[in-house]
């Protein structure tokens, strides 16, 4: 996977790249718009990450700009600003996406992700989901663990669901408020931990290998190994 | 818009205006026209009493030197009639002239020796007898039978005998009331023209001052870009609509300097926090010991509180200045505060909280979403964090005039009294908080950018109440989120 960043300041980029290439992405790294055009003209990029703030122009008429040269690859737009700009909701519903300052680089691959699966051919929509010896029943919204069947609230298996299609990732609270709940929001309590904690009460059984992973400062994890 | 309903005329401010400037000049005239008719008729009246004076001087000559013989009453008869061809003010000559004016002789003893006029001299010596006669001075004498009062002059002749020259008032009152007449309707005219044009002009001015005011209303705080509508002249009016405009300039200049400001500060720190942070996780996912991460994981969380902080804190600033930005869509409160239960029940209840919510279905506004989402979460943190174990919590959510009213009760411990005045102050907080005391400000803020408002107190068995009412903003606001978006979209870049 190529990805294009286009990012100027200097310390966000390098923990970027590293973080980035360590995900399994080839990155080729831009500090300005300029040279963001070039590089994209040269070689062809599977996503794009650009911050807004660029030194010599605004990132979406760098967006608008790559979209006119027929560059059709998803953008994960990067802004520092506070309100999310109209222009920028615009072009979240032309199918790009958008994180603010600062980020966890969980929530950051999460939506790289998601952009690369929005733009791949879509696969026939599974109807179940395993992850060990956990298995989802999408239809009859059941979950089972060994064969036995887990009292899911409906909320409970949203939660639930949404940590198997990630199994194996790390997921953190913002993601889960926004994905289980359709909220970002920043509760200065433990709502999710709290939500997190039931879940696993009824998961991870006693005797059992415990699926659901906490990972301080970072979220958590449904293990699928 | 619907504020252009008709109000009655009378209660404008045109209708008082014209009202109060037509009853100046009516009075004015009318006092004009009071002087006039004095003076005209002070007028008729000289000129009676000097042909008067006149006539009884020649009348009175003719009496003494004219011998009293046989032809003395035919003499003075006709030299009184003759006078009483030539009588002033006369309207039409009808040939009746001695019923204008009658000639009474009378002796010394005061017996009536010669009458010339129409009928009997009998009623006219008694009303002259009646009231004292200096020489030389007209008096005005009512004679039984007659409504109109003769003018009479009296003169003494030296054989002792009295003369009376009377001239009827009759043409005299009828060119005053003539007069009169012809005064009160020009006067009638002239008020009702006057009103007319004093309620024309007024009206047309004040309109002007109407659209300027309907025009400043809709501006409010969402549409700052807007200017009232300017006239070409240079009037009052004219100077009104240009103050406006430039304040509206300044505090749309100050507004830009504002979003300019903040826009800056939380870009210029969440820059370096984002490089903090995705440094921190790096040595986060590098650290292998537990106690090696605990710091960092400290480090991490401590910064997302403070980037929190920081969005709250601009908002919060922005929203009492009334800058604060919204891109409003359409949402469902009903549904929002069911998910935000949802979210929150478990905590709650681990907390051994007891939550309802009462709701009659949906109520839907034209809000900005992502701070209602915020505010609402703030809510339910801060009851969270403050009310004690074992305590309810109770929402409720209807509609009441045009606006979706939330309240908040629990029966915790309240609000400490000396807080309460200042509940909505930024960094105010109960002694027991541990938040940045910012979340009740920001619930104001927020219900303020919508044009709605908050109010706390104490219930009277106990425990706090947060009432919180946001206009639904349907009919109003349908048109502004496409503004807006194209208002919004301008200062961010220029």
């Amino acid at each position: 996977m190529r990805l294009l960043l286009v990012e100027d300041e200097l310390d966000i980029q390098t923990f970027l790249r590293n973080s980035l290439e360590e995900a399994g992405y080839g990155v080729d790294v831009a500090g300005n718009a300029a040279q963001a055009e070039d590089m994209a003209k040269q070689s062809p990029h599977d996503i794009l990450i650009v911050d807004l703030g660029l030194p010599d122009r605004d990132g979406i008429s760098l967006i608008l700009r790559l979209r006119e040269m027929g560059i059709s690859a998803p953008v994960l737009i990067l802004s520092a600003r506070r309100s999310v700009d109209d222009r920028v909701r615009g072009l979240e519903q032309g199918g790009d996406d958008y994180l603010t300052k600062p980020f966890a680089l969980a929530e950051l691959l999460a939506r790289l992700r998601n952009l690369l699966k929005r733009n791949s051919p879509a696969a026939g929509e599974a109807t179940r989901l395993r992850v060990q010896d956990l298995e989802l029943d999408l239809l009859r919204r059941e979950a089972t663990r060994g064969g036995l069947v887990l009292q899911l609230t409906p909320q409970e298996f949203v939660l639930l669901e949404y940590l198997c299609r990630n199994a194996g990732r790390v997921v953190t609270r913002s993601m889960i408020l926004d994905k289980v709940w359709g909220m970002r929001i920043q509760p200065d309590t433990n709502v999710v931990d709290v939500h997190i904690y039931r879940l696993r009460g009824k998961v991870d059984g006693k005797g059992q290998q415990p699926l659901i992973r906490t990972l301080r400062g970072v979220g958590y994890v449904l293990k699928d190994r | 818009m619907s504020s252009k309903t008709v109000k009655p005329v009378m209660h404008s401010a045109a209708w008082r205006i014209s009202l109060w400037a037509t009853l100046a000049f009516a009075c004015g005239t009318m006092l004009v026209f009071i002087f006039l008719h004095r003076f005209v008729s002070s007028d008729i009246r000289q000129r009676t009493n000097a042909w008067l004076a006149g006539e009884v001087e020649v009348l009175g000559d003719v009496a003494e030197h004219t011998p009293k013989d046989a032809l003395y009453d035919r003499v003075v008869s006709e030299v009184a009639e003759l006078a009483g061809k030539e009588v002033p003010n006369r309207l039409r000559s009808e040939g009746h002239t001695n019923d204008l004016v009658f000639f009474l002789q009378t002796a010394g003893d005061g017996a009536q020796t010669l009458w010339v006029g129409a009928g009997s001299g009998e009623p006219y010596l008694n009303a002259i007898r009646k009231q004292p006669f200096p020489p030389d001075e007209p008096q005005d004498v009512r004679v039984a039978g007659s409504a109109i009062p003769f003018r009479v002059v009296a003169l003494q002749i030296d054989d002792g005998s009295r003369i009376y020259l009377g001239l009827s008032e009759r043409d005299e009152l009828r060119v005053l009331r003539n007069l009169r007449f012809r005064f009160i309707m020009l006067w009638l005219l002239l008020v009702l023209l006057g009103f007319a044009i004093v309620f024309y002009t007024a009206r047309r001015m004040l309109s002007h001052v109407r659209d300027i005011t309907e025009a400043a209303s809709r501006i409010g705080h969402s549409e700052l870009n807007a200017r009232v509508p300017m006239s070409a002249r240079n009037d009052e009016v004219a100077h009104l609509a240009r103050t406006l405009n430039r304040m509206l300039d300044r505090i749309e200049s100050s507004m830009h300097q504002l979003h300019t400001i903040t826009d800056a500060l939380a870009h210029d720190l969440r820059s370096p926090m984002t490089a903090i942070r995705g440094k921190l996780e790096m040595s986060l996912s590098a650290a292998t010991h537990g106690e090696q991460a605990e710091p960092i994981v400290a480090a991490i969380e401590e910064l997302d509180r403070l980037t929190e902080f920081l969005n709250t804190s601009l908002d919060v600033a922005e929203g009492k200045a009334d800058a604060l930005r919204l891109s409003r869509s359409e949402i469902d409160l009903d549904e929002l505060l069911h998910v935000m239960v949802d979210l929150y029940e478990p905590s709650m209840s681990e907390k051994n909280l007891h939550v309802t919510l009462q709701s009659q279905g949906p109520v839907r506004i034209q809000a900005d979403a992502a701070l209602m989402h915020r505010m609402i979460s703030n809510l339910f943190d801060n009851e969270l964090k403050h009310v004690p174990s074992g305590c309810s919590i109770r929402l409720s959510l209807a509609v009441e005039e045009d606006a979706a009213k939330l309240t908040v009760e629990d029966d915790g411990p309240g609000f400490a009294p000396e807080v309460l005045p200042h509940l909505f102050e930024q960094r105010v907080k109960g002694k027991q908080s541990s938040g940045h005391g910012l979340g009740l400000a920001f619930v104001e803020a927020v219900t303020r950018a919508h044009r709605g408002g908050v109010v706390a107190s104490n219930r009277e068995g106990g425990g706090a109440r947060l009432t919180l009412t946001l206009p639904l903003g349907r009919v109003i606001d349908s048109s502004l989120p496409i503004e807006m978006t194209v208002s919004g979209a301008g200062p961010d870049h220029r």
